[in-house]
């Protein structure tokens, strides 16, 4: 055994080695436009499409990072989006999950059509069915308010889906166990489900929180009132009928995507647990 | 007591003329923030009009068609609309969404004559839903370092098409990177169709393209010997007219006159290091007088569902008047009312280029609108930007690109 | 009442209390739009004009429409050459991602970051990459003895597949997330049970993470599918569509036909189309998901 482990070694670090390499490769490869947006947020607009591209500007114009802040009400927006996406990311993971659950787990008269319904809606592009539901939104009075995006956004189908398929492979045994022990399915949903459902409950939290943070077309339509709008719309007032102030644009979409960021990193470490470790055998 | 009464029933009515005086406007804009003319206009009204006050709703310029388009669908009730293009006027006037403005016009005898015959253009069915507050041309904006540099004429205000050709290869020069391109053709359609229907004899809604040739031909020709840049190196590396000209890359420019007031202020930041800039007449087809151009225009309507449609028809009558114009022109933009008056006081604007070639190039015989007041207008701009593209590209022949616009737009036309 | 009927009938409500909330919102302002929209489908209507009965005319037009046929080609194309190697890619790399090494976490946000990433910095990288006279890619392949490399987003064979490849290489990191989050549901007993009995790492992947993870397998082909039969926006940004009508797709015409033309009623009929196509597949997978996908 002993002659053995040495170059089980050796050949364990060649394999961190190479995939280090890969992962160093693919990794460049990914980030490519953000080191694009980084060196265009620092260059004057007319050499955003310089070809050929300088990559490092001869002059950094740093004070590109402050104008975002003054021309536009960049710290207003900055608070929409993020109330926005606070109450909406809340909103979906608790129905979702409910719902993914009933669906997952209980046994129920038209469980599979309208199961089945809510995946087709997925289908649809919201550009055709977008203006009857504007006009249904402003006859409630709700146009122009935060508010319609959130009641619209607060429930999906896509959450209600992803949660079914993670809920759906948790071990039968674990709610079958837990319902002999007397658990209602209330208590078996928030005593064993939601623990287990941790990725998955991750996952749905950054897709969500991303979505309504880049979602344009939404406030778009909705919001008219400048002390309502985010930061989507924020980047379109830098784009004008004839021109558009790109190295404006690429400084507040880099700052803009900090708090994306650290929602990320946050989040993913919920990826290193696992039902694994709780087990059947308990 | 009955004293009391009498006060009190002259107070409520006191109070309630008042009341009805006070007018609130709901007027919907696209780039508020970079649009230097619209406060000091509204600003100058309300010196004049204290009763009167403003709300103002602001919509980014490339999603206003649309925005618009799902506001008034809803129902909104905004009093003032301002019309960005032809296209979506024609869908509003189709849609019965603006209010017919005759009436207005007899009764404040507004001259419709001195919008230089554009208003032709905009009528439906007799029926007049907008008006004009300013007028874009196509001039030609020149480099005049360029020309010193290659000891070459600068271009003047009045010339064919082949001579600016002519002049455009003389000017050429350098290779690779250091190349400076005698023109430069953004990759808008218009760019390369306008010249085609300066004469008048033809429209850009038609069903046989065939006019377009000769010109597609002579772009092909400098796109092919490099006097300018290629049509999809500039789509592809989303090279705007702006760039390259303050980059002193290219040493001529047709493009609208809107670009002016940008240029002046660009230069005056440092962006554009060519400060020896002109601009002189759009060159015209042979027989052609000068002054011959194409243009649009953009106006102000009145919502059919305003509830304060005397008050709004009073706003857009200023802005579109001699009264809005003069501002304007003060600020450096063309008016839709383009009289001596107005010429003068935009030669006036502070950088603007004080030869006596560019003092001239405003004035204008006869404006074409750019695309024509059809209820299908958007359907053939796109196809036309369609195959335009695929002949520029090379993917089609010039003879089979035109030949598939005419078909397409023909089909268009026909079905209802 | 018999004592199972009343006992049926209450799980039945607490099953519905669970799906309530989620139901009554979906169903008030999601689905009476849609239902809305699909009247649409059998009307002409402008948004402001009164609508006009034209029974299946919409449909019967469609099949005579050259647009709409050449976008329903170009969306299958896409659809085709994205789903199978998006899938592809993202579970080889959350498999390699799932290890435990120093750095891990910077390199799962590496991946997904591009999801992220301004819409225009992508366009405007992957065009640079791909310029077609003096771009990287093309040097390179004048350099191995291409003669006349192709123009990449400017030519009309080569647009589709220039926007495939940026749809790949933007969503790989998404689905990766999904396939990530479903390895934490196999069991590491299983992996070093294997390993005891001599499993090398590929027969590892074969027999033991592919199988486990077809659930994860399974939503993640229902997406993709769903989402790249809607691809709109990165068209819209890197191609407009063109050049001509190359990468027209279905949602961009569904978008002209309401927001250019205003003829609302075409535009359903058209999306009513989308989605029986979608729905169709949909159900042709939630059939075979019980012949291939594997629950604990």
């Amino acid at each position: 055994m002993n002659d053995v482990q040495p170059s089980m070694r050796q050949q364990n670090r060649a394999q961190l080695l190479l995939l280090y390499f890969v992962l160093i490769l693919l990794a460049v490869f990914m980030l490519v436009p953000f080191a694009w947006m980084a060196s265009a947020s620092l260059q004057l607009d007319k050499d955003v499409f310089r070809f050929p591209f300088r990559w490092i500007p001869t002059v950094p114009r740093w004070k590109n990072y402050e104008l975002i802040w003054q021309r536009i009400p960049f710290l207003l927006f900055f608070a929409n989006t993020a109330k926005l996406a606070l109450i909406i990311t809340f909103l979906q993971l608790v129905t979702s999950s409910l719902a993914g659950y009933a669906f997952a787990r209980l046994d129920f008269k038209g469980r599979d059509i309208i199961f089945l319904g809510y995946i087709g809606t997925i289908a649809i592009p919201w550009q055709a069915y977008m203006v009857p539901q504007f006009i249904m939104m402003r006859k409630l009075g709700l146009y122009d308010t935060h508010l319609s995006i959130i009641i619209l956004q607060a429930v999906s189908a896509f959450g209600v889906f992803l949660m079914r398929q993670f809920l759906i492979g948790i071990p039968k045994e674990l709610s079958d166990a837990a319902r002999i022990d007397g658990l209602g399915e209330y208590g078996i949903y928030a005593r064993i489900m939601l623990p287990l459902s941790k990725p998955a409950l991750a996952t749905l939290t950054i897709f969500t929180f991303v979505g309504v943070w880049n979602d344009f077309m939404g406030p778009l339509i909705y919001f008219s009132s400048e002390k309502l709008k985010t930061i989507q719309l924020g980047l379109r007032m830098f784009i004008s009928q004839y021109s558009a102030e790109y190295s404006l644009i690429m400084a507040a979409s880099l700052v803009s995507l900090v708090p994306v960021f650290i929602l990320f990193l946050f989040m993913q470490r919920y990826f290193i647990e696992g039902i694994a470790s709780t087990g059947v055998k308990g | 007591m009955k004293k009391l009464c009498i006060i009190a029933a002259l107070m409520i009515v006191a109070l309630s003329i008042s009341a009805a005086d006070k007018v609130k406007l709901k007027f919907v804009v696209w780039d508020l923030n970079q649009t230097t003319y619209i406060q000091p206009v509204i600003d100058a009204y309300k010196a004049a009009h204290p009763n009167v006050d403003f709300e103002l709703i602001n919509i980014p310029a490339n999603d206003y068609d649309q925005k618009i388009a799902v506001m008034l669908a809803g129902g909104d009730d905004s009093d003032i609309i301002s019309v960005k293009d032809i296209p979506s006027y024609a869908g509003m006037v189709a849609k019965n969404q603006l209010e017919p403005l005759n009436a207005y016009v007899t009764k404040s005898k507004v001259d419709l004559a001195q919008y230089s015959g554009v208003i032709d253009q905009i009528v439906v069915d007799k029926k007049l839903y907008a008006l004009p507050f300013r007028s874009d041309v196509w001039i030609m904006y020149y480099n005049k370092d360029a020309f010193d540099k290659m000891k070459v004429g600068y271009p003047t205000n009045d010339m064919t098409w082949e001579q600016y050709a002519a002049l455009a290869r003389k000017v050429s020069n350098g290779e690779g990177v250091d190349r400076i391109y005698g023109s430069h053709y953004h990759i808008w359609r218009s760019t390369w169709q306008l010249p085609a229907v300066q004469d008048g004899k033809n429209s850009i809604i038609s069903t046989d393209y065939s006019f377009m040739k000769p010109y597609y031909e002579m772009v092909i020709a400098m796109q092919k010997d490099k006097t300018i840049m290629d049509y999809a190196s500039l789509k592809v590396g989303n090279i705007h007219y702006s760039g390259v000209f303050y980059n002193g890359q290219i040493a001529m420019l047709p493009m609208g006159s809107w670009f002016i007031g940008t240029l002046i202020a660009k230069t005056k930041d440092g962006t554009n290091t060519q400060k020896n800039w002109g601009i002189v007449k759009y060159p015209h087809p042979a027989g052609v007088p000068a002054g011959t151009t194409a243009g649009t225009i953009t106006s102000l309507a009145i919502n059919a569902k305003s509830a304060n449609k005397a008050a709004a028809w009073d706003f857009v009558k200023y802005f579109s008047g001699p009264e809005g114009a003069t501002i304007l022109a003060k600020l450096g933009t063309l008016p839709a009312i383009r009289n001596q008056a107005v010429l003068d006081a935009i030669k006036k604007v502070e950088g603007f280029p004080q030869d006596k070639n560019s003092g001239e190039a405003l004035a204008t015989k006869t404006v074409r609108l750019e695309l024509p007041n059809h209820p299908k207008a958007a359907d053939i701009d796109k196809i036309l930007s369609q195959e335009h593209e695929l002949i520029v590209t090379g993917s089609e022949s010039i003879d089979q690109g035109l030949a598939n616009m005419s078909k397409r737009v023909k089909e268009t036309l026909a079905a209802q | 009442m018999t004592a199972s009927a009343s006992k049926a009938l209450k799980s039945n409500a607490i099953a519905y209390s669970f799906i309530l909330p989620n139901l009554v919102i979906f169903a008030v302002f999601t689905l009476v739009p849609i239902a809305f929209a699909f009247a649409l489908s059998f009307m002409k209507w402008d948004g402001a004009n009164p609508m006009v009965f034209v029974g299946l005319g919409n449909f019967s037009r469609m099949l005579h429409d050259e647009n709409f046929r050449i976008s329903l080609l170009n969306t299958l194309y896409f659809v085709v050459g994205t789903v199978p190697t998006t899938l592809v890619f993202s579970l080889l790399l959350a498999v390699l991602l799932n290890r435990e090494f120093v750095g891990r976490s910077f390199f799962r946000a590496a991946f997904f970051f591009p999801f992220v990433a301004s819409l225009v910095a992508v366009s405007v990288v992957f065009n640079m990459m791909f310029f077609p006279s003096m771009g990287p890619v093309n040097n390179i392949l004048r350099a191995i003895g291409v003669s006349n490399p192709p123009a990449w987003s400017a030519s009309v064979q080569w647009a589709m597949p220039t926007v495939m490849m940026a749809y790949v290489w933007r969503s790989v990191g998404y689905y990766m997330i999904i396939y990530l989050a479903a390895l934490q549901g196999v069991p590491h007993e299983l992996y070093e049970a294997a390993r005891i009995d001599g499993a090398t790492p590929g027969q590892c992947f074969r027999k033991i993470t592919v199988p486990l993870l077809t659930p994860a397998t399974f939503l993640v082909t229902i997406l993709l599918t769903i989402a790249s039969f809607k691809i709109f926006d990165l068209v819209l940004v890197m191609t407009g569509g063109g050049p001509g009508r190359a990468t027209n797709v279905l949602v961009y015409t569904i978008y002209d036909s309401a927001f250019l033309s205003f003829e609302y009623g075409y535009a359903s009929a058209q999306a009513m189309v989308l989605f029986l196509i979608v729905l169709a597949i949909t159900i042709l997978q939630f059939r075979g998901e019980k012949k291939w996908v594997a629950y604990l």
